[in-house]
């Protein structure tokens, strides 16, 4: 199955694995997506479910002390990323492929200005002057609207607020102009109108840079306001793919489903006795990833389950329009509204 | 006093010193609350709402007399507990319990869990040896967990099972009122609705009032009645959830309502105005009312004038100049 010829990154049937003393975590077990050129692709799921792992395995950072890529094809503008050497990798990073973290503060260096920061990665990349590297450090940060751009260049990390340094974070991430930047919790340390203000920034940036976002996040709130593609991940796998609007307008794997209905809605009107209505509970822990799952990993905690559920893993189905889910029950789930 | 707020407090200030320079001598304070005053009755769910620094926390801590307020006064079912000190403050900490972000950071790794959950029995004399085992299997029972788990340590159970624990060891006294800080903030969203789900049985089973101190607008409108919005240290707005959420008034909770994410993909289109710049530092608030640098509405008097917090319609009290008693509620012109 080869992949559109608009797809920018393509993963296919990604296994990352780590050893630990427990034995052995499939953290992705068998993911497949792609990311097209220009789009934002939101990826979300719970604590655990192999996000963040197939996040690093994209830019091959995962530590190779524990982890590992077991198997699987990640293919970056048709070339594959995952026999590259690390020398080639580094060629990548920052680069053509960049990427953003939750806090901003683990990732910039505290003894360096931001200016310095960002030039570094304009040096090493695009091969230009310090001089000109300095330049495009300011026009970066006047981009990510920073105010006052030019003094800001010679600050240092601690002298910024958690918004700017998530916004100095940007400006380095979108200096050499990537084709892909990959967010991970982005938002997820920051007060509510900060996280706002970042979040349309990034929304901003890719209409003018064209860049497209891999979105991270736990939040369905972010991912419903900024995406245009989802991913759903449970317990290492993929469970549900569609355009945003669809899958919030009729989620249809029965995990999707529990998520959507156990969060406290800010735009559900409450009835005029301000009745609290409960929250839908979904039953259960995640399943533990030292153990081979047999079957869909949800079926212990899934209403719908059959016997066929705890012995075979579902396919993936298209419900119509791309909408693809890979539930056995499919039918049951859609007559329940 | 069965009617009477659980607890009250009254112009509620805390500040915290800097020292500095080669003496360290005080050169200034962080201000992390400066006047707050409200009340809370029994069964009720008080939601304290602000971003980082706007001292809900700070207030969570001074009622819990954790720390000692700088200024005002704390009213625990009809008695001033406020100048308490310790060994006088002991049998009033039974009517006042909290529950934790993080549990697992206040228990023991060391003590079965059961233990841990039967301490405050042993602590107030409630109960002993068989009878306390008892409870502590009831309360096991009541908040979800099986009794046999009493055997085991604080890591062998979920982030929402630890919740769970620390939910039980502050029931185990019998309180009246649970200071609860940001107590689902660093859970799982299926997690999440047990532990939300759990705490609303529990306070309409028992009566409890909860002091619950949250930055996620969305768990505040579940699970509160009334709201404070706070910033910087000051409560801004403070009514019933359905007006907060309807028809704010303050230009902060206007703010803080647009710019909160919803699962609604249609949302972003009709997205409003984003408030801009940062919250600025508690050492240094500015002067008048704090929000002013941020505000789109601020005019001149808003740059000087502290804005006091004033009852503009029955239970709806607003900290903002321009929202007089009985005035519009429609939106606000910005000044040329």
């Amino acid at each position: 199955m080869s992949g559109s010829p608009n797809a920018i990154l393509e993963v296919r049937d990604l296994h990352t694995q780590f050893s630990t003393l427990d034995g052995v975590v499939r953290a992705v077990d068998g993911v497949s997506f792609e990311v097209a050129r220009g789009e934002t692709l939101g990826i979300v799921g719970e604590s655990g479910c192999g996000k963040s792992v197939t996040a690093m395995s994209i830019l091959r950072l995962i530590p190779p002390e524990t982890g590992r890529i077991a198997s699987g094809s990640i293919r970056f503008e048709g070339e594959e990323l995952t026999t590259l050497s690390e020398e080639q990798m580094k060629r990548l990073r920052g680069h053509r492929i960049s990427m953003i973290f939750q806090e901003p503060m683990t990732s910039l260096n505290p003894v360096l200005t931001v200016g310095t920061q960002i030039a570094e990665n304009v040096v090493r990349h695009l091969g230009v002057s310090w001089k000109a590297a300095r330049e495009r450090a300011f026009e970066m940060l006047d981009l990510v609207r920073i105010a006052d751009a030019r003094r800001r260049l010679d600050e240092y990390p601690h002298q910024l607020s958690g918004g700017m340094r998530q916004r100095v974070m940007i400006a380095m991430a979108l200096s050499c102009d990537p084709q892909v930047l990959i967010a991970d919790e982005p938002t997820t340390a920051l007060d509510v109108t900060i996280q706002a203000q970042i979040l349309d920034l990034m929304i901003e940036l890719k209409e003018k840079t064209g860049t497209a976002i891999v979105l991270i996040t736990h939040d369905l709130g972010v991912v419903a306001e900024t995406t245009e593609r989802v991913v759903v991940m449970y317990a290492g796998r993929k469970v549900e793919q569609a355009t945003v609007d669809a899958l919030f307008e009729e989620p249809l794997h029965p995990y999707t489903r529990g998520l959507m209905r156990a969060i406290p809605r800010l735009d559900v009107e409450a009835d005029a006795a301000g009745t609290r209505p409960r929250l839908q509970e979904i039953p259960g822990l995640v399943p533990i990833l030292t153990q081979p799952i047999v079957g869909c990993a949800f079926a212990p905690r899934c209403g719908f389950a059959t016997e066929r559920c705890r012995r075979e893993r579902p396919p993936f189905v298209d419900a119509g329009a791309g909408h693809l889910v890979a539930c056995w029950e499919i039918d049951s789930v859609r007559r329940v509204a | 006093m069965s009617d009477g707020p659980v607890l009250q407090v009254e112009g509620l200030v805390k500040h915290f010193p800097i020292h500095g320079g080669l003496l360290q001598r005080q050169v200034g304070a962080v201000r992390a609350v400066d006047g707050v005053s409200f009340s809370i009755r029994r069964g009720e769910t008080l939601g304290l709402v602000g971003e980082s620094g706007c001292g809900k926390s700070t207030i969570g801590k001074v009622v819990l007399k954790l720390i000692e307020p700088t200024a005002g006064r704390i009213v625990l079912g009809g008695e001033d507990v406020t100048a308490l000190k310790p060994g006088a403050m002991w049998p009033h900490r039974r009517r006042i319990q909290t529950i934790f972000q993080d549990p697992y950071s206040s228990m023991n790794p060391r003590l079965a869990s059961g233990t841990i959950v039967g301490e405050p029995l042993e602590n107030f004399g409630i109960a002993r040896g068989a009878e306390r085992d008892e409870r502590v299997a009831q309360l096991f029972r009541r908040v979800g967990l099986r009794p046999e788990a009493m055997r085991k340590y604080a890591h062998e159970f979920s982030g929402g099972q630890r919740q769970r624990l620390g939910i039980a060891k502050a029931l185990s006294v019998n309180p009246d009122v649970i200071v609860a800080d940001e107590p689902v903030s660093a859970l799982d969203v299926s997690v999440q609705a047990q532990v939300l789900n759990l705490l609303i049985d529990l306070q309409e089973e028992y009566g409890l009032a909860y002091l619950f101190i949250s930055h996620d607008l969305a768990v505040m409108r579940h699970i509160s009645h009334r709201i404070a919005v706070m910033y910087l240290g000051r409560i801004v707005e403070l009514t019933d959830k359905r007006t907060l959420f309807t028809q704010p008034l303050h230009p902060y909770t206007e703010a803080l309502l647009s710019a909160a994410t919803a699962p609604d993909p249609k949302r972003r289109r009709k997205r409003k105005k984003i408030v801009q710049g940062d919250v600025p530092s508690p050492a240094r608030p500015p002067p008048g009312c704090h929000f002013h640098t941020r505000c789109l509405y601020a005019t001149a008097e808003c740059r000087m004038t502290v804005p006091p917090l004033i009852e503009v319609a029955p239970g709806h009290h607003v900290a903002c100049l321009r929202r007089p008693v009985g005035g519009d509620p429609g939106p606000l012109s910005i000044p040329g």
